[in-house]
Formats: structure tokens, sequence, C-alpha cells
């Protein structure tokens, strides 16, 4: 009773401003970013150079609105990049079993693959970064394992694959693909029972859990998600490349935690959604378009993307909630 | 809050028995290491009687050679995860780390001539990084995992960046002669990591911050309302993991014989799994450096075995994912409670 | 430096709960001072106030005259006075010597080195004034229950190497969870070590506070009510007075006809070990049953068990005829059973979500189509509907649940039971904690409107006035078993005397 009356107290910084930065501040940042690339070099906001800034920036957003899922109930999944490079190399591998349909088996394995990681993190109660971390070591060394460490072309008749290499009226495949699984995503985050829980989960498991919550389902939907958003993430990129390599998304782990930071899901969980995944995903795309404009060399992205990852941390943290710190 | 007994007369005896382990406060010796050692032991004899060629002199010294540089990361990354938190940006430090030093010394691509004092400039960027980790998780009060992992990426972009035109050669005698030079059949790195590993337990085990470090991991909430600081504390544990680290990076370096930004690599899982299998668990306020250190032995033989009965050379990572993780369930299976809270 | 603490006006509020009203207290120096009263009577916060954990609104502590501000746990340390917390406050994973020295300094561990045989040295001779013979270098996790509030007293009692006067123990309900053997151990440390130091004793037990101390003050309100020699004491006057007189008597609500339906829930033997043993009893359909009991006299526990909390040994549970299975929250609240809980921050509420999605967090999809997909109006109606009839002070249903009074707060918890169209059983778990007054009648007029409609209730109460008050049956509990039971229907109402008399 104690802490209600001292909460009512401290309303200042963190209840009213806190908020509205999480809100609004993403958007903005990402126009304030777009409009200064569009002053130094008009020729980034060109439709058509918009529209392969889309397709380039597909596997990311899929990867952060995946991401989400797990954070917004207060997990981490730190897999995603290594289900995404085992999904490209599965396609080429498991081609001449599965034939065209292979990136469809692979989509649906992943699920399953990522269900099981949230079942193991819930029902054992092991923390839900050294599960994952675990499972990317393991994928990391599949990738290699299956590839032989070679890159190798993609099936010529794999459909997904193909289908994504195409363009819809002009608008490539791949954004179309993205914005129904947004679409889809989002009905089941704001319209659902599923919806309801996540956030609950989110905002209090304790209390979640003795209102009759079933935390253990919850969670390993939530872990499935996040792992089929990463299979999609890795067909996206296998569609530019059309080659898979067991080091496709080596580097997009960082790329994806920032992007759901950056878009104001809190890491402390209960906070947050689709839109702000959507916003931290192009963020943290346009900051590569960003980073090439302004002449940063490619090798010093990592500390671009490490400090932003900080940055939005340190804002959106909710330090009341989490008590003792670890 | 089941009353609870585990003492008997023969583990009391093994601790007043061995002023060496006095400092391992508290667990008698098998409790703490008999797990361990009967890993190494059962491992040892399985790929023994499978390959035929495990226990040969020459099979054990590289394996051991192996397990040196991993056994420092451990022992450093337990400061940490003994306080319960988690430091994800060791590769990240040993990416830097490694960088800076063979920039500084004498080196194929540039004048520097440094020689110790590059070294110590090296570990001086090692030791800010796990300040900067300290500092973001102490006093701005944000979750370790996500500090360090930003932390991980800022240094592997830091040594991107640093990285020159060509592979620096590292030219200078003493880095090198670490790797190269030997004693009773052991490279010089070996003891480094033996000196480490020691010296880590024994500030954990004889030193009021060592001995907070644990505190840390076992109740902080109640430290706090005792009226204690724990945060200049947090910081320091966190400047020792980074600090072995780099020291990590630089021994690995001088074994390479250049500086490379990606030498961090595949190093921080086996570095938390070694931690883990040395019985911290995680949940804080367990384990200690030489155990991590064992965890470190474990898998190197683990890795090495496995090679020798015929497992391909891009197994190493799955195993370790693979183990760590039936590790934990297996012993953490048994302290499941409907309301435990774990994230 | 005779090392006597004065308490003088101290006030203390949380909220609009007020938990100490201006009182009086004397420590004197060797003595020991029992402190009795009634859950909620202010013994807890005294404590906290005394022990540097609390700062009082009003009114100073002196120390031999002098006015000291204790505002921390280390300044009370330095000032001498030390509590042994009921819920021990020692670092699991640490050995017996560093917890006795944890928060002090000491030499064998200057210069931030830790001298291990000098510091268990120095551990054994504060063990060996307590006359108690424990290794000190063991985690204190390996100890029982008893042997570590041994290393607690201890680590409090070297508090007076830091004075150079008697120091001053609290000891915080010491006996709850201790067996008779051990009480005795405890008491006769105690002896050992009057004259010595100021020992605070705290307990709901008055037979255990006569014993030992040498005054006895009972609160009761917040208010110091009697000062007395233990010596010339007058038990029955005692126990008038804990229960405290002044308050107005209940309007105690005695409906006329017990239904004779069949029961609704029927316990048999049901055992959760080291919580509660062997409790059976029945609930009719739209009956109140008040549990009362101490703290660790296992009513909490027995509610919390029967929401499928607690790990269950043995024993069966019937609840409207079919066998219960005490599986999870989750099977129980699909069997109709809500509960609320008494950490409503930690277990009721979701702090960061909006008045409407608390309430309908667990019941909304009845409103659902399919029970799957959200029909946010009439989800939004629904909860809005139970808001207002619960009287729920508020700005606008989007509002987070943090903005609101605790009272209220408790209000949207129980809205989030009402919702749902088939709640059978109902479990208050301490429901007026932290409530002013008004809003506990107001949470108790719903939950009589609710019972008169079929609802069953089992109540665990703060206190005897307002357990008399709501329920129509009692059961008291002690240390884990059932051992009393009054139906006010079938004749007269219990005395709280009578209550009191088979809780201590």
């Amino acid at each position: 009773m104690t802490q209600t009356f001292e909460a009512r107290g401290v309303a200042g910084f963190a209840d009213t401003w806190l908020p509205l930065i999480r809100n609004a501040g993403p958007l903005l940042f990402l126009l304030f970013l777009v409009a200064g690339s569009a002053i130094i070099a008009p020729g980034v906001v060109q439709f058509d150079s918009l529209l392969s800034f889309l397709s380039d920036a597909a596997p990311v957003i899929a990867l952060v609105i995946g991401g989400t899922f797990p954070i917004l109930a207060g997990s981490i999944d730190l897999s995603v990049a290594g289900i995404a490079s085992v999904t490209g190399v599965l396609v080429v591998v498991l081609n001449p079993v599965l034939g065209p349909w292979t990136s469809v088996a692979v989509v649906l394995l992943a699920l399953l693959f990522g269900a099981m990681q949230g079942f193991v993190h819930t029902w054992l109660q092991l923390p839900s970064f050294i599960v994952t971390l675990a499972t990317l070591s393991i994928l990391s060394g599949v990738a290699l394992l299956l590839s032989n460490a070679t890159a190798e072309p993609i099936p010529s008749d794999d459909v997904l694959v193909g289908m994504l290499g195409n363009a819809l009226a002009g608008v490539p495949d791949t954004a179309v693909v993205l914005a129904v699984m947004v679409a889809l995503l989002g009905l089941l985050l704001r319209f659902t029972r599923i919806g309801r829980d996540i956030y609950a989960i989110g905002a209090g498991e304790r209390a979640a859990l003795m209102s009759g919550v079933h935390v253990l389902a919850i969670r390993t939907l939530l872990f499935a998600i996040s792992a089929g958003c990463a299979a999609m993430a890795g067909l996206f990129l296998v569609s530019v490349t059309s080659f898979s390599s067991p080091t496709l998304a080596g580097n997009l782990l960082l790329l994806s935690i920032v992007g759901v930071v950056v878009g104001g899901t809190a890491i402390s969980g209960g906070v947050g959604g689709l839109f702000a995944a959507v916003v931290g995903g192009l963020i943290t795309s346009w900051l590569r378009v960003v980073a090439v404009i302004v002449g940063v060399v490619p090798t010093a992205q990592n500390i671009i993307f490490g400090v932003a990852a900080l940055l939005a941390v340190a804002v959106t943290t909710d330090r009341k909630k989490l008590g003792v710190i670890k | 809050m089941t009353p609870s007994r585990t003492r008997s007369p023969a583990s009391r005896a093994a601790q007043r028995w061995s002023p060496l382990l006095a400092g391992l406060r508290g667990r008698p010796f098998w409790a703490q290491f008999g797990g361990s050692v009967a890993a190494l032991i059962v491992l040892s004899a399985g790929f023994q009687l499978i390959s035929g060629s495990f226990l040969t002199l020459g099979n054990l010294r590289s394996v051991v050679e192996a397990a040196a540089v991993p056994a420092i990361i451990a022992a450093g990354i337990s400061f940490v995860v003994i306080m319960g938190a988690i430091d994800l940006s060791v590769e990240g430090v040993m990416a830097t780390a490694s960088m800076v030093a063979a920039l500084l010394v004498a080196n194929g691509v540039n004048t520097n001539h440094l020689g110790v004092l590059g070294i110590l400039l090296a570990l001086a960027v090692s030791l800010a990084f796990g300040l900067a980790n300290g500092i973001l998780n102490a006093l701005m009060r944000m979750p370790s995992l996500i500090v360090t992992l930003g932390m991980w990426f800022i240094g592997l972009g830091t040594a991107a960046v640093l990285f020159p035109q060509r592979v620096p050669q590292i030219r200078d005698d003493l880095l090198l002669g670490v790797a190269r030079h030997g004693l009773l059949g052991f490279s010089l790195v070996v003891y480094v990591a033996l000196v480490f590993v020691a010296s880590a337990q024994a500030v954990l085990s004889h030193t009021t911050f060592g001995r907070m470090v644990y505190a840390i991991g076992g109740d902080e909430a109640l430290l706090a309302s005792s009226g204690l600081r724990t945060r200049g504390i947090k910081i320091a544990a966190f400047c020792v993991s980074s600090l072995f680290a780099g020291v990590g990076g630089l021994l690995l370096s001088a074994q390479l014989g250049s500086g490379n930004a990606n030498i961090g690599n595949g190093h921080l899982f086996p570095a938390i799994s070694a931690s883990v299998l040395g019985g911290t668990l995680l949940t804080g306020g367990r384990g200690g450096a030489v155990q991590s250190a064992l965890g470190a032995l474990i898998l190197e033989v683990l890795n090495n075995g496995l090679i020798q009965i015929g497992a391909g050379p891009y197994t190493r990572n799955i195993i370790s994912g693979a183990v760590i993780l039936t590790a934990f369930a297996a012993s953490g299976v048994h302290r499941r409670q409907l309301l435990r809270v774990v994230k | 430096m005779t090392g006597t603490i004065t308490l003088r006006g101290i006030r203390k509020t949380y909220g609009p709960v007020t938990a100490l009203e201006t009182l009086d207290l004397e420590i004197r120096a060797g003595e020991v001072l029992g402190l009795i009263g009634q859950n909620g009577s202010g013994k807890s916060t005294l404590l906290r106030i005394l022990s540097g954990l609390a700062l009082p609104d009003r009114g100073e502590v002196l120390l031999d005259g002098r006015p000291i501000v204790l505002d921390s746990a280390a300044t009370a340390r330095r000032h001498g006075i030390g509590m042994v917390h009921q819920e021990q406050s020692l670092i699991p994973n640490l050995s017996v010597a560093e917890n006795i020295f944890l928060d002090k300094a000491h030499p064998a561990k200057r210069h931030g080195l830790c001298r291990w045989s000098s510091l268990n040295k120095a551990a054994r001779a504060q063990l060996n004034k307590l006359g108690v013979d424990l290794p000190t270098t063991v985690p204190v996790e390996t100890l029982r229950f008893s042997e570590r509030q041994q290393v607690e007293f201890a680590k409090v009692l070297a508090i007076e190497e830091l004075v150079d006067r008697p120091p001053v123990i609290l000891l915080d309900e010491p006996t709850s969870l201790l067996t008779p053997d051990e009480i005795r151990a405890l008491f006769f440390q105690i002896n050992r070590l009057r004259g010595r130091a100021s020992i605070v004793f705290v307990s709901h037990r008055l037979e255990e506070v006569l014993e030992i101390s040498d005054r006895v003050v009972v609160l009761t309100d917040g208010r110091k009510v009697a000062e007395r020699a233990s010596a010339s004491v007058d038990r029955e006057e005692l126990y008038e007075m804990m229960v405290g007189r002044q308050r107005a008597p209940a309007a105690t609500r005695l409906r006329p006809e017990t239904r004779h339906a069949p029961p609704l829930l029927q316990l048999e033997a049901l055992t959760s070990l080291p919580h509660f043993r062997n409790v059976t009893f029945q609930l009719g359909r739209g009956e109140i049953l008040g549990i009362v009991g101490v703290l660790g006299s296992g009513a909490e526990e027995l509610c919390r068990g029967l929401f499928g909390v607690l790990r269950i040994d043995a024993g069966r549970v019937r609840f409207g005829g079919e066998p219960l299975k005490l599986a999870a929250p989750r099977a129980a609240v699909q069997q109709g059973i809500g509960y609320l809980p008494a950490n409503r921050r930690a277990e009721g509420m979701l702090p960061g979500r909006s008045l409407t999605e608390n309430a309908v967090v667990t019941f909304g999809h009845q409103y659902d189509w399919k029970r799957c997909v959200r029909n946010k109006a009439r989800e939004d109606a629904a909860a809005l509907q139970w808001m207002r009839r619960l009287k729920v002070k508020m700005d606008k249903p989007s509002a987070p649940i943090a903005s609101l009074s605790g009272g209220n707060q408790q209000k949207i918890v129980l809205a989030k039971w009402l919702l749902a169209h088939d709640l059978r059983l109902l479990l208050l778990d301490h429901p007026s904690r932290g409530l002013d007054p008004g809003a506990r009648d107001e949470l108790f007029a719903v939950v009589r409107e609710q019972v008169e409609q079929g609802l069953s209730v089992i109540f665990v109460a703060d206190t005897i006035s307002e357990l008399i008050e709501l329920s129509d049956r009692i059961i008291v509990m002690r240390d884990g078993e059932v051992t009393a039971e009054f139906d006010p229907r079938s004749g007269a109402l219990p005395k709280e005397e009578q209550i009191v008399a088979a809780m201590v």
C-alpha cells in the first residue's frame, strides 16, 4: 500500500513526459531523419528509391516486428538472426526433398521451433535470453554445418521466394507481404483476447497469472511469432540476394533489438506495439541510408546502432517497475 | 522457507581440512567441484574409449592450451554473473582490445612502438568498456542485458573502424613471446590463465569487494534496506569482466600474431556456458572463478573429444548450446515454482 | 549514557490510513518491553520507525533526552538500535560469520581484505554471548529457521560493539514460526541479555509477552491504550483493550435463515505443509465464511491454496459436488473461483494498464465474439457499469490504474471478478488492507449485495471487528490448524475476546 501512494506522488517526468516521448517521439524522429536526408540528398526520397528502400528494409522490419512480441511480455528473443540465417540455408538444403514449397515448410518449421523456445523458457523457468542465446549458438552451428560454410544459389523453382522477387503494380512483393504480416499481427494484438493477455503479462506477470491468464500458452505463441517473422525476414533476405549464406543475417541481431527499442517499446515490457515496431524498423533501416549519405564507413555502423540502442533504452525503461535492476 | 540441512560431518571436515579452499566459503568441496570434476573424468574416459587417442599427452596438452583463454574470459564474466547480472559485451571488448594493442605495439602497419605501454593502454580501453557498462547499469539503472548488448556492438564497431588497410601484424616480442615461449611443456598463455583465474578467485573469496559481489547476488534488495551501498561494487564487477575479456583478446592476438576485429567471435556463449556449468546458474550468488574455469575446461574437452571421434568442425556451437540448455534445465527443474517470474 | 529511548508524539499515516496516532513511549535501558496489539494496531509501523525504515510524520525520537533522526537502517545501527526481522534479513548464500558482520565495519574486514580466521572468531564470540553453538562458515541458507533466527539475533547483538551503551534490540514476532522448544531457547537467550540490552518484544501472543516482559504496552488503532508492569496485569482487561472498545460496535447483520441448499465447497483434511494442516469445513451457497488468524496462522495460505497457488499435500476438496483439482489459478478461474489478493500491487493489478483493461483482463472474453475477437464496446460498457456500481472515483475509464487511490484500486480488482457471469466463490484475502473506513464500508456493502444473489465468500479478515461485521460464520486458525468455529446464526454473537483467545 505504501508504494501506491508514493507512485501517485511522483507524477512528474515519468508520468507526463515519458508516454509522450514514447508515443510521438519515434515518429517525429523518423520524419526528422527523412527530411534531413532529403535536404542533403534529394535522390533518396524519390519514388523509385523509396520502393527499393522498402525491399531493403523489409528484413529488418520483419525482425523488429517479430522481436517486439516477446519484449512486450518482458522477455527477449536473441535467436532471430540465427533463425533468419538458417531459413536461407534450409531453403536450399531441403529443396531436393520438399520441392517448390520448401520455403513454406521452413517457415512452419520456424514457427514450431520458436514455440519450443517459448515453451522451454516458460515451463522450465529459464531466462529467455539464455535460452535464445543458446539456440542462437546452435542455429549458427547448424547453418554452418548444413551449408558447409558456403554460399549457395537459391533454387529457382521455390514458390515463395520466387514470388517475393516479383513486384505487384510496381510495389515489390516483399513490401506487400510485409504489409499483410503487419496487418494480421496488428489485428491479433489489438482485437483479440490474445493481444489483451500479452499486454497483461507485460504489465505484471504475477498479476496476470493470478487473473487466470494462460501465461505458458501465450509465451509459447509469442516466441513462435517471433521465430516466424524471423524466418520471413530470412526469405526476404534471400529473395534480394538470391544466394543463401550461413552468416546471411549475422549482423541483424542488434538491428532487430535497436528497432524494437527506438520505436518506443519498453524493454521492461507492457508498453509499445506494432505501430511502434514498424516505426522502429523504419528508423533503423533509414539510419543505414543516412549512414551512407553522411559517409559513415560501413564498419562504424555497429557503433551508431549500439549507441542508438543505449539511448533509446535509457529513455524508455520503466525504472519504477523494475525495482532491483540486474 | 522450508528448513533444510545439507551439512554432514564429512563435508564439515573437508571444510576445515583445506585452508586453500577456505576461500570458497561455505559450500563443501565436493558440492562445489564434484560435479565438474566428475564430468571431466567421465567425458575423458568416454572419449578415450571411443577414439582411443583422447588421453594422450599431446592431446591433453592441446585441450589445456585451447581452454586457457576461454577460462580467463569465463572467470571474468563470473563476477557479473554471480551478481545475477549478465555481460554480453565480451566479444566486442576482445575485438577492440586486440586492435588497440596491435596498433600501439610494434606492428606491420604503423610506426608505433609503445611496448608494455601499448598493452596497458589496450587493457585501459577494455576497462573503459566495463566502466561504461557498470555506470549505465548501476547509476543509470538500465538492465545489464541491453546495456551490454549495445556495448558488444559498439566494441565490434570500434574494432572495425580501427582496422587499417591491411592486417596489422604484431611484431612486439613481449606480446608474441607469451604465446611462443613455453615452460614445462605448456605455453606461457596457460600460466597467465592460471594467474588470472587464481587472482579472480582470491578476490572473490578474500576481499570485501568479492564478498559483496556474492551478497548482491544473494539478495540485493536486502542490502539496500540495510543501508549498504552497492553501486560501486557493481561498477567494479563489470570492470573486472571487461578487463579479463581484454586480456583474453590480447592473448588470442598473440597466438594469432596479428590484430583481428573478429577475434572475439564465438567466445561469448562458451564463457556464459562455462560459468553456468561451473554452478553460477545465472540466478546469482553461486559459483566462483575456479568453477567457471573448470566449466571452460569441460567445454573444451567436449569440443576436442567430439572432433576426435569425427564430428565436423562446425558442431562446436551446436554442442555448447545443447549442453548448456540441458545442464541448465536439469539443474533448474526442481526449482520450478508456480509463481516464479522469469523473464 | 544509559540508553533510554523516548518517543514523543509520534504520528504516522499511510495515505488515508493512520498507522500511529500521537504515540508516547519510553524504552528504558536494560528492560524487556512487551508490545502487544492486533493486526493493524501500529506495532509494525512503530518498529519501522525505530529501526530507521520509516520516518514519522510528526513527533520526535529522543536518545537519553537528545533528539535523534533515524533516517536509515545505518543511522539506527549507529545509535545502537537493531531489529530481528520477522522475515529474516540474512543474505542466504553468505556464511554465518559474514552475515553477522555484514552491515558493520570490523577489524577483520579492514583495507578491503577478509581475514577469515579473525572474522570467524569474532562471530563465534557473538554467538557465544547467546550461548549458541553454530558453525560460522556455513551459508545461512543451510540452517534451520530457528538457527537463522539466532544468527539474526547475534547480528543485531553485535551492534553493542559499535556503541558505548546497551543496544536496543527489536524483536518482531520472533515466536510465530518457532516450535515450543525453540521458543524456550529464545526466552533463555532473552533472559541472558536482560540488563545488558533493551529489548522490545512484539507479539500477538499475550501469554508469551507476559512471561518474558518486565512491562507491557498495548497498542490499539495506533494509540497506546495501556502500560502495565507484567507482574500486576489483569489479563481479561488486556484482552479487552487489545480488541479496542472505543470502536463503535459493529452493525452485525444476522441473516435470518440458513439456506438448506447443498454446500458449495467442502474441504476434507486439506493440508499444505508447512502452511496449514487438516483443514475441514463446508461453505454453503450465499454464505460468508470469515477466517481469522495472526500472521503465519495459515488463513491467508488456505485462500491461496484454494486458488491453486500453493502445492496441496493431502486432503480433498469438492466444489459444487465435483472434486476440485487445485492445479493453477487458471483452473480455479475456469471453475468460477475468484481471488482478491492481499498484495494488491504485485498480484491484483496490472500497474501500467488502464482501469478498463484491468477490469476485463479475466472475464472480458465473455463479451467477445466467439470468446476470442474482442468487442471493446461491450467490454468497456460492462467494465464501466461495474465501476459505476462500485462508485469508483476516477477521471476516465482509460486512466492508468496507478493514478487511483488504494481503495479505488481495490474496487477495480474486485470489479475484475464481479464481471464474471458465473462466479461462484470469491476469496477475499485481507480486502480492507490499506483502505480507509469509508472505502472499506463500500467494499463490504458490495460483497453483501453479491452474496444476497448467491455468491459464496471466504473472507480472511484484518481485524476481528470487521470479521464479525461481515461474516455469517467464523473459523479461527492458529499455527496452521483450525482452533475454533463460531456460528452466530445458531446463538449469540461470539465475543471478540473469545476469538482472540483462540487466535493466540
